[in-house]
């Protein structure tokens, strides 16, 4: 009979390093095994999840308590197949467990959270980290998923084979959670018996490399083998920021022995893997057991139709299409209750309070500003909702499976598809999940092309400019979400032509491989996408509350202000003259051939901090001009506006110009601060912001001109 | 008398429904390091899914999407379905 690890023996204990300080666990896995959900299960936090690989792209540390009430941190880490990093996700991970990130401490424990549905591929990873000499515990986690595949994971089994503790769970369900937090309390930890040997040949290098890693930078003799198997094998040495540099010394060696096995003609990376899935085998011969036969499963069974050559693709356009016409026909309702209480309380406030500058900052700067924007919350949160589903029944990674061909003909794969998809929330995270692609050329290309996916904060200006453009409301939902997915086309349009640009004139190479982990699909998890919906909701309002009320308060001063010198001057005077005037008059010469005048040029300049301040801008500009009238709904005041000369301003043209422009232009102050953080420099966001707004211009100067010679 | 050879084909000739033994890898280090470390290396059985361009397989379970690019550097040995 095995011993549970619990009792085993005292030699092999490793208590936690100052028992007075509070412990770090680090918490590591494969892709797409549920860490995160197991994170936050423990610590009470909410970070993303999602049924896709790559939702964490960076180390997010939170704390639980011992069943003690003593503190325990946990750092949650990028999924990785390998300590053999192949992008920047994947170099945190190992950068934080060999201890080289100078901003986190080295983890004093590490909790392996293994797919039990797939216990090979994922020991492999943990059978790296045992390497490492540091105790471990390993969450047997998605237990229903093996259960459901037919297979019998035995727990003890396993404990017994590695002599590390091993608990079953299922972190979705909250099962085995208690379990877990009795181990992560425990003041000793065994450690593990380890049955592998590095292969003979390979012995040497290992140890010399070995020796000058502890002789030379300063590391455990531990720490220095694991690191010393890994160098002989990591080709693509990824680094990221804050990592520290080897010494000269191991450099030397490594280069010797590396130039050694090419002249030898001997794969020692193959040699290794196999050895080490060699010994992962014999480990499990007791620990699996797998039914006989097996048909094919549920998700092969939707894989069938979902990645079919042909039904994979209507069904994709389905999706988008409905996403569409949800924004339209299922907000319609909310939005009107919003606008008609908005428009109620503005005049109301205007009624109760005298006339002056307070009560015209109330109702056209704060109530004008933030009301127009906070309309369209509901389309916000059903846009989030379609993507919380995509990302939660695992539709993403299939969408980036269909996706694959046409990005294929671009330079790019289907793995930056799933930035891009996710660009149609918002361009930061995307952004920052470029960090899954392995190519820096890729991910580069990625980054720089993201921005055109028609983020979730342009959705108000196209909103307001196709109710706008078609007035009252017997236009059917269906034209209106026609002319948005249009946007949302030639957004995407815009990403497929620039990445094939890019990839043709800035960075020409051959295709890069592609392989992908497609997550069993599994029923959507409301609760965390109304969770994310209300999350991102907020953030919307504490947007719409912080710097868009800012801004509209900035912006009514900058429009009332200096006063005009005739009292009875008419408002458009008074805003002419104004500050706001005067620099939406000096920008006026640039704009003017695209159609727009010095009121929406104030626009464009104040929505470089956020798209949707555009709106607000607008509410406070056009609120300003009808300061005697009752406050009208936005899309009124914009269809009465003119030109000096009397003619209409917002013309059907005009509507569509501005709509295309914000599709290409970068009107977004934090996206630039984002890609400066990803790229380590300037030149890239610059670049970016030059040759999307320049599009801009040039594409609508073009349409604007040409709509004109045709009569529009 | 000498064995006749394996006949060898890429991964994404391999017909849909069909499983296939991983004989050989011919991309990059780095790619057939991070190949082999998902456990497609030699000897892996792979069954193709779908797609032709991009290929979807089943190995050890797991669904795996490949790139054209990807798969054309994968031979592998179609096994007769009674092997399966």
């Amino acid at each position: 009979m095995k011993l549970p690890a619990h009792i085993a023996l005292p030699g092999r204990r490793r208590p936690t390093p100052g028992s007075d300080r509070t412990p770090v666990y680090a918490m590591v896995g494969n892709p797409n095994c549920g860490k995160t959900t197991l994170f936050n299960a423990l610590t009470g936090l909410r970070q993303k999840v999602g049924n896709y690989p790559g939702v964490t792209v960076e180390k997010k540390i939170g704390v639980t308590y011992s069943q003690h009430g003593r503190p325990i941190q946990i750092i949650d880490l990028p999924g990785a197949y390998s300590l053999a990093a192949r992008s920047p996700d994947e170099a945190v991970l190992r950068d934080v467990l060999l201890g080289r990130r100078a901003d986190t401490p080295q983890p004093d424990r590490i909790i392996c959270v293994v797919d039990a549905a797939n216990l090979e591929r994922n020991l492999y990873l943990v059978h790296q980290i045992l390497d490492l000499g540091r105790p471990v515990i390993i969450a047997l986690n998605m237990m229903d998923m093996a259960a459901a595949a037919g297979m019998k994971v035995d727990a003890a089994e396993l404990e017994g084979e590695l002599g590390v503790p091993v608990i079953a769970c299922e972190a979705v369900h909250g099962r085995g959670l208690v379990e877990l937090k009795l181990a992560l309390s425990r003041l000793e930890l065994p450690l593990a018996r380890h049955r592998w040997d590095v292969p003979v040949p390979i012995a040497p290098a290992v140890a010399e490399i070995q020796a000058s890693l502890a002789d030379n930078d300063a590391r455990t003799p531990l720490i220095a083998r694991a690191e010393a198997l890994l160098l002989l094998t990591d080709f693509d040495t990824v680094r990221v920021a804050g990592s520290k540099p080897l010494s000269a010394r191991t450099h030397e060696l490594l280069s010797q022995w590396r130039q050694r096995w090419v002249q030898e003609g001997t794969d020692w990376s193959a040699v290794l893997i196999r050895s080490r899935y060699d010994a992962i085998n014999l480990l499990c011969k007791d620990v699996i057991r797998r039914p006989r036969e097996t048909g094919p499963s549920r998700s092969d069974r939707i894989d069938a139709v979902l990645c079919h050559s042909v039904w994979g693709w209507a069904f994709f356009a389905v999706i988008m299409g409905a996403l569409f016409y949800s924004i339209f026909s299922l907000a319609e309702s909310p939005m009107n209750f919003i606008d008609e209480h908005v428009a109620a309380f503005g005049a109301w406030v205007k009624g109760a309070m005298a006339p002056g500058d307070l009560r015209d900052l109330l109702t056209d700067g704060v109530i004008s500003g933030v009301g127009g924007i906070v309309i369209f919350l509901p389309q916000i949160l059903i846009l989030f909702f379609f993507v919380g589903l995509l990302e939660s029944t695992g539709y993403m990674a299939r969408a980036a499976f269909i996706m694959d061909r046409p990005m294929s003909r671009v330079g790019l794969n289907g793995r930056s598809f799933i930035p891009l998809l996710g660009a149609y929330a918002c361009a930061i995270p995307a952004i920052m999940a470029t960090r899954t692609i392995e190519n820096a050329r890729d991910r580069l290309v990625t980054i720089l092309v993201a921005p055109l996916m028609s983020c979730s904060a342009r959705l108000p200006v196209y909103l307001l400019m196709i109710a706008t453009l078609l007035p009252g409301d017997v236009v059917p939902a269906t034209t209106k979400a026609g002319i948005m997915l249009t946007m949302y086309a030639l957004g995407t349009g815009g990403v497929f032509f620039f990445a094939w640009l890019f990839q043709r004139t800035l960075f020409p190479a051959a295709p890069q491989h592609m392989i992908m982990e497609l997550p069993p699909y599994q029923p959507p998890r409301f609760k965390e996408i109304l969770r994310h919906m209300v999350e991102r909701g907020w953030m919307f309002l504490k947007n719409a509350g912080t710097i868009i009320l800012g801004i509209s308060i900035v912006l009514w001063f900058l429009t009332t202000y200096p006063k005009h010198p005739d009292p009875h001057a008419t408002p458009t005077a008074q805003i002419a003259q104004s500050f706001a005037g005067q620099a939406g008059h000096l920008i006026e010469p640039v704009i003017k051939p695209l159609g727009f005048d010095w009121r929406i040029g104030i626009g464009l300049i104040t929505s470089f901090a956020a798209r949707e301040v555009f709106v607000s801008s607008m509410g406070v500009i056009f609120g300003v001009e009808g300061a005697n009238d009752d406050t009208t709904p936005l899309r009124d005041a914009l269809r009465g506006a003119h030109w000096p000369d009397g003619a209409a301003l917002f013309t059907p043209l005009v509507c569509i110009v501005l709509m295309v422009f914000y599709v290409f232009a970068m009107q977004c102050m934090s996206t630039v601060a984002v890609v400066k953080r990803e790229t380590n420099s300037w030149r890239w966001p610059l670049f970016q912001l030059a040759y999307m707004t320049g599009t801009a211009w040039l594409v609508c100067l073009v349409l604007y001109q040409a709509g004109r010679a045709l009569g529009y | 008398m000498p064995a006749s050879p394996i006949p060898l084909s890429p991964l994404c000739q391999l017909p849909a429904g069909s499983t296939g033994r991983v004989c050989e890898l011919t991309g990059d280090d780095s790619f057939c390091q991070r190949v082999r470390e998902m456990g497609f290396g030699e000897a892996a059985l792979v069954t193709k899914i779908s797609g032709s361009s991009t290929s979807l397989c089943l190995v050890n379970g797991t669904r795996i999407a490949l790139n054209h690019r990807a798969a054309m550097s994968i031979l592998v040995e179609q096994l007769p379905a009674s092997a399966h």
